[in-house]
């Protein structure tokens, strides 16, 4: 009898866990704001734009930052994306080159500028290889990757142009992504670092030491694009070109 | 086979991950055999938290782990100053952190398969050698060693697995620099970041899975043999 009462109080408790955990965990419902790929260094910027969006009584965005190769795969795999946002030419070249943006609705929207940093206070360093692998000495120079990452590859192009890349190389601590560069210097782990302008302004704990001459580089872009030919995607892609969204853009140091 | 042809930068790739796994496994088994045998045998305050610090590299993010090394081991970091300034050691961008970081994260597994294998073994035979005079460093090396091989095997082979796998942690402990941090995951992971590197990235993932394959067989030929000698005696 006992045992009984007992296990029946035990299926009790358990089925009220279970129906509480469905609850909790149950889908929510679909949300209606367009489903924006970008890539990971807009963050700071585009978070505030979709909330100039939403103070515009528009349903919020729906905003995924990953690298711009993990968001070209999605999207290749059928991701439900309407705007691709990218800092890579070559992923939105690939993109097209599957047909899988809108034909004619690719434009640079943004640009960015290239520096060298180091910790903040750091007296600024001529753009030399001799000044900077002195600076360097035993230690490193953070970069993102320089054959797969935006930022590094830039980088790598503008040291080379510079004729310091021979130079450097060796010394040269790869990460998978710029933000990762960008705390490397931040935590004093490496003396130097290149990064966009914009990560340097994000950061307190870094200053920039020299700008990158834009001739010694590509020209960087950030590509927006439509991938869904929607009256929702449309209505975001029009926003994020009017004065409203780059005077955002350009308070986080885009050009 | 040309489509088979590593350059040699694939090459040291694949020799440096064999080199990390290899010592991140040989310097962590004495310490994870000593914690298992804590965790399996030994009462003493503060258990639960030794055995919750164990576990954590399973529970937290790899990149977070890979931040906390950075933050302890780094050129400015309390340990890796003391290791520096003592022993003139930096292990930060060098081989021997991805080798602690890959260490790291596998400890774990190995202690998780250790304990066990310990738990698994009847202390009254280790007590019947006691009483039979045996020292206990004998007892350990005739009797428990041998009842518990299959499991600390295992250990190994998981720990040396997740070595060869550990990507996360390493990446953001000692990033990725060709021919010395740059392990086949890192590879991997840099190959699979441009449009069309999915050929070189498969290549590896073939040697990666190959170098696997190889572990799990040889140890399976081990755990048998040390099965038979228990049974056998």
């Amino acid at each position: 009898m006992v045992r009984g009462r007992r296990g029946g109080y035990t299926r009790l408790m358990l089925r009220a866990l279970l129906t509480s955990i469905f609850l909790l965990t149950a889908p929510p419902a679909m949300a209606q704001g367009p489903v924006v790929f970008a890539a990971s260094s807009l963050k700071t910027a585009l978070d505030d734009v979709a909330v100039a969006w939403e103070m515009r009584g528009n349903p919020a965005p729906v905003l995924v930052y990953a690298g711009s190769s993990a968001l070209a795969r999605q999207i290749d795999q059928g991701a439900p994306a309407d705007l691709v946002f990218t800092a890579s030419a070559d992923w939105m070249a690939w993109l097209k080159s599957r047909e899988l943006v809108v034909p004619g609705s690719e434009i640079a929207l943004l640009g960015n500028e290239l520096v060298l940093i180091g910790p903040a206070g750091d007296a600024p360093l001529a753009l030399d290889a001799d000044a900077v692998a002195a600076r360097i000495g035993a230690d490193r120079l953070a970069m993102a990757l320089v054959d797969a990452v935006p930022a590094g590859q830039y980088g790598r192009a503008a040291l080379e142009a510079l004729g310091m890349w021979g130079r450097l190389a060796p010394s040269v601590a790869q990460t998978d992504n710029v933000r990762a560069a960008l705390a490397l210097v931040a935590r004093q782990e490496t003396p130097l670092g290149i990064v966009y302008a914009t990560d340097a302004l994000a950061e307190r704990r870094v200053s920039v030491l020299a700008t990158f001459p834009e001739d010694s580089h590509p020209p960087i872009e950030i590509l927006l694009a439509l991938v869904q030919d929607t009256n929702r995607a449309r209505a975001f892609y029009t926003f994020l070109q009017s004065p409203e969204a780059r005077a955002i853009f350009v308070a986080q140091g885009f050009k | 086979m040309s489509w088979f042809e590593l350059g040699p930068a694939e090459w040291a790739a694949v020799r440096l991950s064999i080199q990390v796994s290899f010592w991140a496994t040989f310097v962590s088994l004495p310490f994870g055999l000593l914690t298992a045998f804590a965790l399996a045998r030994w009462r003493f305050p503060g258990k639960t938290i030794l055995n919750g610090l164990v576990h954590l590299p399973l529970i937290l993010p790899p990149v977070v782990t890979g931040y906390l090394l950075l933050s302890a081991f780094g050129r400015r970091g309390p340990l890796g100053q003391f290791l520096e300034q003592t022993f003139g050691i930096t292990i930060a961008f060098q081989w021997t952190g991805a080798a602690l970081a890959a260490a790291i994260m596998a400890f774990p597994l190995m202690v998780r398969a250790m304990r066990l294998a310990i738990e698994t073994v009847d202390p009254k035979l280790e007590e019947a050698a006691a009483t039979l005079g045996a020292p206990r460093v004998i007892i350990f090396f005739t009797i428990t060693l041998p009842l518990i091989l299959p499991g600390l095997i295992a250990g190994v082979i998981l720990a040396f697995a997740k070595a060869m796998g550990e990507f996360g942690a390493t990446i953001t402990f000692v990033s990725n620099i060709p021919g010395r941090t740059q392990t086949l995951p890192s590879a991997i992971y840099a190959f699979l970041q441009v449009p069309g590197g999915e050929n070189a990235a498969l290549r590896l993932v073939v040697i990666s899975v190959v170098i696997a394959m190889s572990a799990l067989a040889l140890s399976e030929v081990f755990a048998r043999r040390a099965a038979k000698r228990v049974a056998g005696r």
